[in-house]
């Protein structure tokens, strides 16, 4: 607890002009004994070394479940399967696309001491703050899963450095439903029509790209125009652009030859329209350029929910193909969009229940191979590419293209506790729409994320 | 389509003053009378605004901290750009709307037959019904090129796609569009109520000095309906500060290329809700209600709008 | 159209040309207007007759067919079994509720305000005013704090009450028994020997029918519209009202909200169905009430 009449230490002269600031507006409005504005630091040592405490149980109690509406189908199985289960199903926007719609409502909770539903569906950020208390002396909303709830067993078979964005403190809080490797996407059909070779370096990439430009104008190669562009492209790139030196400080530096490569690859194919500003997910995409799509850098759920869902492409044209790599680089590295995570309240009267129905959700084969999205958990994972409903789209078999890239998401561009969305769609999405280069805004960006960083209390270094 | 005319059906509190009679009301019947109101004005009115003050005065853990909260929040990188989209927004908004209902008003009431006149104000005045979200959600498909039965006008300005129209710089335009077509309509209705009040020995005697429709309408009219348009500009001035719907709704439906801290009233949410900062958004409250107040209070003098009580 | 309309007020005194100018003027404003005003209200009445397909490809204001509306609604009220149904209603909960508040307290307070007398009059009157032109919105946290100190929060209370807490009906009816109630017969009630609750109950209330439901107006149509209230004190999505689950709507159609949304029926015809279904009760109060607003809005601004 900080004492009353000091302000928050800093270094910098910054800090001390601001006190300065500060202390002369106390003067002049004579008032005694100024305490500091800033938040008391909430996370010191929380959950570190004290055992999780649940509150009293009771294993006929309802459980809550928030979901979003494409997991709904999968909590309903659930119910179907499990007869005595109460569950009271909640559907919400998911925290998709930066959604603060569940931070809002525990922030609420939190305050009136009740609430919480006992399990939700979220986003890798929001785990972040769901690990930390709210205010003093609060508990974090998510529970410890590590501690006697999932056995460790079924936590270690959870696909490589899936579960990295719910472990803090050395405890992992929240178990992943899907992950969202990008792999390359291409209209087979077409790529044989023109003869063209699936490229397999960034590189050859870049050059088929302006070569369908020349030979196929109006046909694309890509897309930077959506919220989520910048993991398809810039992670793949391993940018650090959102990279966690430790917990509380983040290095931004977009002028690292890693994103600079991929910015100006960008720049080339986006001035000769062979990648498009607009987004594929936006609204009049489908119409205009939805069948001009040749290839497409982006996460495995690409495949049903852009091709077939929203571009109507027919079956058997579709298929993907491994990771891009840069010439000279032997490892491959690839980005991840999305993927959502099952969490457990920390104030669950009915911990059991939840439990259960967090692991039947995330490990069930029986559940995870009809699930619309890749299962992060690799059991699941294998059943899920032996369904056949999950491959008979595509042209040719991509499993071994999906096993491949799940274990090659890049580490470096960590979960932090604001969304990577925000600065990219709100900054650089409207330069890229009126004509700016995206080399150009990449200073814009790196300064909206470091805002953004220092605003949710993180050190923030460029360098 | 008698329920359109309305003419004569104004209260005219011209000819009698507001004076309360007094004489036979007893005290303890008139606090009988307020004193349900005056609960829920203590709870909802007076109550949050003193805790407003007190949580902007104090952090997190209850102690005093002077101003800090109000230097902490106008240091924020977010504080001025969301301050100064309000402002330009209001700007453009109340200019917007008081010459446009204004003329509008005036061309309907003294150059048009009555009866089309009234079809005119009920078409005008319908998407009054569409407020709030719904008039956001309709907006969202007038401004997209690809659905739009307007995307003519959208590609003639160059714009080609949604994304295209909600270019930063046009942001404030697109909340002007929504809000002037949502509220202008109601407001023409009320000020051709207004400029009907106006006898119309005066008016002829306009015309018998030879003064023309415009000069009339400059000299005469406005003038006697300035209380009105001041009263106009209040309302729309302080439901303008507030915006919050239609840039929160915005911010979604374009997948996040609206900022999501566009206006103050987003910003004091981000602040309570996503950073748990609830003495920060309470400055930023702080600030938004001095603005509407200052504001009002110079309107009310200056106009001599709101007499509170008898001569 | 408009030539004729304006033709009774032609009979031209000044000179022509500059005549004939303003004249242009006004036919083109007005023309303008009233495409800016109609076509968005004409486009949403014709988008639930179409696929979402045809809302792209088709003239957008180009009728699709009957079955296609039947087949959106549909679509939405399977939406999360009929949540818009249950949306609805507790928007008339919401509304109707605090509705009924809203008269049982203004209506007593206005009278009260204008026609007794008691210590704090004044400054009653004063601090209503005051919280009428005063931004609600910015009201909304501390509110929401204080509503959760009596563990109100999760309740329908925690809407209804905020709600019926409404100035400007109190200011409205204040000054409608200030100028528009006769002397006379308020003097003569007295001395019957009549006390003052018998006067507001059997003399006051029946002459103030007119701005009792102006004041309805006004708060029943503010509060089915409200929205960042609701959003903010409600937890769960059964309790919303329908505007807030509008935006809910809005969040779960593939077309906003591609990862989260795909998969279900919702898409702009439906989307534009469920406007048309949430603002329903609105648009009649709306169709009937243009004159209402006049008389409420003018006596809201009056002064002498």
């Amino acid at each position: 607890m900080r004492s009353p009449g000091f302000l928050k230490s800093g270094t910098g002269r910054r800090t001390a002009r601001n006190a300065a600031a500060v202390l002369s507006l106390c003067a002049v409005t004579a008032l005694a004994g100024c305490a500091s504005a800033t938040s008391s630091p909430s996370s010191t040592s929380s959950g570190g070394g004290t055992a999780f405490k649940p509150v009293k149980q009771d294993n006929a109690s309802q459980i809550t479940v928030w979901t979003d509406s494409t997991r709904l189908p999968q909590v309903q199985a659930y119910q179907k399967a499990n007869p005595g289960a109460k569950l009271n199903v909640v559907t919400y926007d998911g925290s998709a696309d930066g959604s603060t719609y569940l931070q809002t409502k525990v922030q609420l909770f939190d305050r009136t001491g009740k609430g919480w539903p006992d399990v939700v569906f979220g986003s890798p950020t929001d785990v972040t703050w769901a690990s930390q208390p709210t205010k003093p002396n609060a508990i974090p909303f998510a529970a410890p899963l590590d501690q006697n709830l999932v056995p460790q067993a079924t936590l270690d078979n959870f696909a490589k450095g899936s579960l990295a964005p719910c472990q803090f403190n050395g405890h992992t809080y929240c178990v992943r439903n899907d992950i969202a490797q990008v792999v390359l996407w291409y209209n087979k059909s077409l790529m044989e029509k023109w003869h063209y070779q699936v490229p397999t370096t960034w590189e050859q990439y870049q050059a088929l790209g302006l070569k369908v430009a020349k030979e196929h104008p109006g046909y694309l190669v890509g897309s930077v125009g959506d919220t989520n562009s910048q993991e398809s492209y810039f992670w793949s790139s391993q940018c650090p652009a959102f990279q966690l030196t430790n917990p509380t400080t983040l290095r931004t530096n977009l002028q690292d030859p890693n994103c600079t490569r991929m910015s100006k690859l960008l720049d080339s194919l986006i001035s000769a329209k062979a990648v498009s500003t607009q987004g594929f997910f936006s609204q009049g995409f489908a119409k205009n350029s939805g069948s001009k799509v040749l290839m497409a850098n982006g996460p495995s759920w690409y495949g049903q929910y852009l091709f077939n869902t929203a571009f109507k492409t027919p079956a058997k044209q579709i298929t993907a193909a491994a990771p891009l790599t840069w010439s000279g680089e032997s490892t491959a590295a690839t980005g991840n969009v999305g993927g959502g995570v099952w969490m457990v309240s920390s104030h669950s009267a009915n911990l059991k229940a939840a439990t259960d129905l967090t692991t039947w959700l995330t490990t069930s084969t029986a559940n995870q191979s009809k699930a619309p999205t890749y299962p992060a958990y690799v059991p699941a994972a294998k059943a899920w590419l032996a369904n056949p409903t999950n491959s008979s789209y595509f042209a040719t078999d991509v499993s071994g293209v999906f096993q491949q890239a799940a274990n090659e998401v890049w580490t470096g561009w960590s979960n932090t506790k604001f969304s990577d969305a925000t600065a990219w769609s709100s900054v650089v999405l409207p330069a890229l729409t009126s004509g700016k280069s995206l080399t150009a805004t990449l200073p814009a960006w790196q300064s909206a994320i470091a805002d953004e960083a220092k605003a949710n209390g993180y050190a923030v270094t460029t360098k | 389509m008698t329920v359109l005319d309305t003419r004569h059906t104004t209260v005219s509190p011209s000819r009698r003053g507001l004076t309360p009679r007094r004489g036979g009301g007893g005290g303890a019947a008139g606090y009988l009378f307020v004193a349900g109101y005056t609960i829920l004005l203590l709870a909802f009115g007076v109550f949050p605004t003193g805790y407003s003050f007190y949580l902007a005065l104090t952090n997190d853990q209850g102690q005093f901290t002077g101003l800090n909260q109000f230097v902490k929040v106008i240091q924020d990188y977010r504080f001025v750009p969301a301050f100064t989209n309000i402002l330009v927004y209001l700007v453009m908004w109340l200019v917007l709307l008081v010459v446009l209902t204004v003329l509008v008003a005036v061309v309907l009431r003294s150059r048009m037959r009555p009866g089309l006149s009234a079809l005119f104000r009920f078409l005008y005045y319908i998407p009054g019904a569409l407020a709030g979200v719904a008039s956001v959600l309709v907006w969202l498909f007038m401004l997209d090129p690809d659905v739009s039965p307007a995307s003519w006008l959208l590609n003639s300005l160059g714009f080609h796609s949604f994304a295209a129209v909600l270019a930063p710089g046009n942001l404030p335009v697109i909340f002007v569009l929504i809000a002037f077509w949502t509220g202008a309509g109601g407001w023409m209705v009320v000020m051709y109520g207004a400029l009907n009040n106006i006898p119309d020995e005066v008016l002829e005697a306009a015309k018998m000095d030879g003064a023309g429709p415009w000069k009339t309408a400059w000299h005469i009219q406005i003038p006697m309906i300035r209380q009105w348009i001041a009263y106009m500009t209040i309302l729309a001035f302080a439901a303008g500060t507030q915006l919050f719907v239609e840039p929160q709704l915005l911010q979604t439906a374009s997948l996040g290329r609206v900022s999501p801290t566009w206006s103050p009233n987003q910003l004091a949410y981000v602040f309570a809700f996503q950073q748990g900062d609830f003495n920060g958004a309470a400055a930023i409250s702080v600030f938004l209600l001095a603005l509407g107040l200052i504001c009002a209070g110079l309107l009310v003098t200056r106009s001599n709008l709101f007499t509170l009580d008898e001569k | 159209m408009t030539n004729t309309a304006i033709a009774s007020s032609a009979t031209a005194r000044r000179g022509a040309p500059s005549r004939v100018i303003s004249l242009l003027i006004i036919c083109v404003l007005l023309a303008v207007l009233l495409v800016f005003f109609i076509l968005p209200v004409v486009w949403l009445l014709l988008a639930p007759s179409k696929t979402a397909d045809q809302m792209v490809h088709d003239s957008p204001l180009s009728f699709g067919s009957f079955g296609q509306i039947a087949a959106a609604w549909k679509h939405l009220f399977s939406f999360q079994n009929d949540a818009l149904l249950g949306w609805l209603r507790n928007s008339a909960v919401y509304s109707g509720g605090s509705l009924i508040l809203t008269l049982l307290t203004s209506v007593p307070a206005g009278y009260g305000l204008a026609l007794t007398k008691f210590r704090g009059r004044k400054a009653l009157l004063a601090i209503t005013l005051v919280t009428m032109i005063m931004p609600s919105a910015t009201l909304v946290l501390p509110v929401f704090l204080e509503l959760n100190q009596f563990h109100l929060i999760g309740t329908v209370w925690s809407v209804i009450l905020p709600f019926s807490f409404y100035p400007f009906g109190v200011y409205l009816v204040y000054i409608y028994f200030a100028t528009s109630l006769p002397k006379e017969i308020l003097q003569a009630a007295r001395i019957d020997g009549a006390s003052q609750w018998q006067i507001f109950t059997r003399i006051a209330l029946p002459l103030a029918k007119p701005v009792v439901g102006l004041v309805a107006f006004f708060s029943f149509v503010g509060n089915w519209n409200n929205f960042f209230l609701p959003y903010l004190v409600l937890p769960n999505s059964d309790q919303f009202p329908v505007q807030v689950g509008l935006n809910q709507l809005l969040t779960s159609t593939p077309s906003f909200n591609p990862v989260a949304g795909a998969g279900l029926n919702i898409t702009i015809p439906e989307l534009a169905l469920a406007i048309i279904v949430a603002i329903l009760p609105v648009l009649v109060l709306f169709l009937f009430s243009q004159r209402t607003l006049v008389s409420g809005m003018l006596a809201g601004a009056t002064k002498e």
